[in-house]
């Protein structure tokens, strides 16, 4: 990271994966307390991450034998446990919706056929398939910086304590997002240290994102037809994006939609976004993170 | 688990999400879209290095030792000063670095100095009875040349309002840094130095004392062996603990954290636990057909890890299946590299 950080922003974190548990038994399918769209909203995430991680993963297993810089292998590995550790934590609560009668598989095969397939080797050699790999962590790196905005959001999001959201849920999510917010940098740096193509990281991030805003669109929509309460009465309305971000229990979309353009800035670096400090300091209250460090 | 991967090991091309009989659109128009950029970004090339590799901070730093104090029984105090007197790569409070010693033994020690002290570090060493890392640092003079790596941030100094820190015998060396800048800051805290004897404790002269804080010094011998509710006190809300020392110290403050306030608490953790009780046994690469022995003390993960080093692992502790690999003999498909051992048979595994 950057020497210009704060004095008391930890700096250059040895990253490590933690032995989560969730427990769901006591979760109610509706987790937001009388508000399902703020709960599917938040939901998409476990559409997506399990196999998105798993994803993340794999590109970079096979980005190991390209790195020269030994500091930054040990980041990689650090990061790729915690990304694992995400994945499967997040599969959990398919498993707790399938239970409450919301099968979520159809809209996760989806998933898996985009990242396992569309995103997968290609059946590529040679130049080719390097090349492809140096997008694929390009795309990665795009990925990590809304996961660092929506971690650091997260970790802020006191509305979801006031709406009296799932302690267990919001440990695992606020868990996730520290980590997310702990591990920040090494996409990018891993993007920078074998390629930075600049042309590369912006394309990748518009791709990115734009495909990260369609599928979320689709994910509410999935979760609430399928959701076996509310039996597809209640329609997701632009409103209630509106209404449910101005709460404080979804992400605010205008202040998401600013942390894009950080991006493209040619002297962008993950460290000056969101706070090391805060993150940290959930993880030293976490009750999950703190059951696995025994 | 019913959405495990495997259940998603082969997903077909997106049926319509409404449930018409037909692919989903969305994923034919991705589908074009990628199609499109992967030829797009091959003229891009592959792996540039922009900066030619190495960053330094992974590179071994050649340092000598400048001067050897013995501040308490059986401790030895270092300073490190690179050999071409160049400055040392900044730190903060609980940084730790790898020394590397002449017999290739690599062992991890807190930073305990100055962080704007730019011209060298120090560490302190506790010798361990049959600690082979400890008495090679002890047997260090003025003039010794050792290399180092890092250093890195494994116990992270975050701003809070209050402090409590509990330092238990050497682990006063991360907790010392963090009191100074505690007390610098006119932060308020309370300092807990605790050890079998005041013999046996290092720096006691160093302590801070500033009208923020308070420094409680106390020995097993004089004192008795303190509870970790004795250690931890009465911290209101918003107070950050950090602790330092062996593991049971460690454990006892832990177990006397109050459910409320839930407050942040930091230790120090080290590399993970050393093998014990297991006996040589071999691996086989079936791709390359070597066989590698894993000697008693040793992780098949480290064994696999000198012949391949590009091998994936993470946690080292079994629960992360990063290091997960096919497994050809015996009966499992897979097997944890970092964990898994025979009573002397043979791996076979698919790398
Ligand atoms: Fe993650
Ligand atoms: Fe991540």
């Amino acid at each position: 990271m950057t020497s210009d950080a704060p004095e008391d922003e930890p700096e250059h974190i040895v990253l490590h994966a933690r032995d989560v548990e969730f427990d769901w038994t006591r979760m109610d399918l509706h987790w937001i307390p009388g508000d399902p769209f703020a709960t599917h909203t938040i939901n998409v995430l476990h559409l997506l991450l399990p196999e998105g991680e798993r994803w993340f993963v794999k590109v970079f297993k096979e980005a190991l034998p390209y790195i020269r810089d030994e500091r930054l292998r040990e980041d990689v590995l650090g990061f790729i446990g915690q990304e694992a550790m995400h994945a499967e934590a997040h599969a959990g609560v398919l498993d707790h919706m399938d239970a409450h009668g919301l099968d979520p598989s159809p809209y996760v095969s989806q998933i898996a056929w985009m990242f396992r397939r569309l995103l997968g080797d290609r059946g590529l050699t040679g130049a080719k398939a390097e090349s492809w790999l140096m997008t694929r962590l390009a795309l990665v790196s795009g990925i990590e910086h809304m996961t660092a905005v929506l971690g650091q959001w997260v970790l802020d999001a006191e509305a979801l304590d006031r709406a009296g959201a799932d302690p267990v849920m919001l440990d695992l999510l606020r868990w996730h997002g520290a980590e997310e917010v702990e591990h920040r940098a090494v996409a990018f740096d891993l993007f920078m240290h074998v390629d930075g193509d600049y042309r590369r990281r912006a394309l990748a991030m518009v791709v990115s994102t734009g495909a990260l805003f369609a599928l979320w669109v689709r994910g509410v929509r999935f979760l609430m037809a399928a959701d076996p309460v509310t039996k597809g009465r209640l329609k997701p309305r632009w409103r209630d994006i509106l209404r449910t971000g101005r709460q404080g229990t979804t992400p605010n979309l205008w202040r998401l939609a600013r942390s894009v353009p950080e991006y493209f800035k040619p002297r962008f670096h993950p460290s000056q976004v969101g706070s090391t400090a805060k993150a940290v300091a959930y993880l030293a209250v976490s009750p999950a993170a703190r059951a696995a460090e025994h | 688990m019913k959405h495990s991967s495997r259940r998603y090991a082969d997903p077909p091309f997106p049926r319509d999400l409404a449930g018409r009989d037909r692919p989903d659109p969305f994923f034919r128009g991705l589908e074009r879209l990628l199609n499109g950029l992967q030829p797009v970004m091959a003229r891009l090339g592959g792996a540039k290095y922009p900066d030619g590799g190495a960053s330094g901070a992974g590179r071994e730093l050649p340092m000598r030792v400048a001067a050897v104090d013995r501040p308490a029984e059986d401790v030895a105090a270092l300073r490190l000063e690179p050999e071409d007197g160049s400055p040392v790569r900044p730190w903060q409070p609980g940084w730790h670095l790898d020394l590397v010693l002449s017999s290739g033994a690599v062992r991890q020690y807190s930073l305990c100095g100055d962080p704007a002290d730019r011209a060298g570090y120090r560490i302190a060493v506790r010798r361990i009875p049959g600690g082979s890392g400890s008495g090679e640092v002890h047997a260090l003079e003025p003039g010794a040349r050792v290399a180092v790596r890092g250093p890195r941030n494994a116990f992270p100094f975050a701003r809070a309002d209050r402090y409590v820190f509990i330092a238990g015998g050497i682990g006063i060396t991360p907790i010392l840094p963090m009191a100074k800048a505690a007390a610098r800051r006119g932060a308020p805290f309370r300092l807990v130095y605790t050890g079998r004897s005041r013999a046996a404790l290092p720096f006691l002269d160093e302590l801070p004392s500033s009208p923020s804080g308070t420094v409680e010094v106390r020995s097993d011998d004089a004192d008795g062996v303190p509870g970790g509710a004795e250690l931890l006190g009465a911290p209101e809300a918003g107070t950050a603990v950090y602790c330092c020392g062996p593991p049971p110290m460690i454990d006892a403050v832990r177990s006397a954290l109050p459910d409320h306030p839930s407050l942040p608490f930091f230790w120090e953790r080290f590399s993970p636990p050393p093998v014990r009780g297991g006996v040589p046994f071999e691996v086989e690469l079936a791709r390359s057909g070597r066989v590698l022995t894993v000697p008693a003390d040793r992780s098949a993960l480290d064994a696999v890890r000198d012949a391949v080093p590009d091998v994936a692992y993470s946690c080292r502790q079994g629960f992360c299946g990063t290091c997960r690999v096919p497994l050809l003999s015996g009966t499992d498909d897979t097997v944890a590299l970092c964990v898994s051992r025979t009573d002397g048979g043979r791996l076979v595994v698919d790398l």
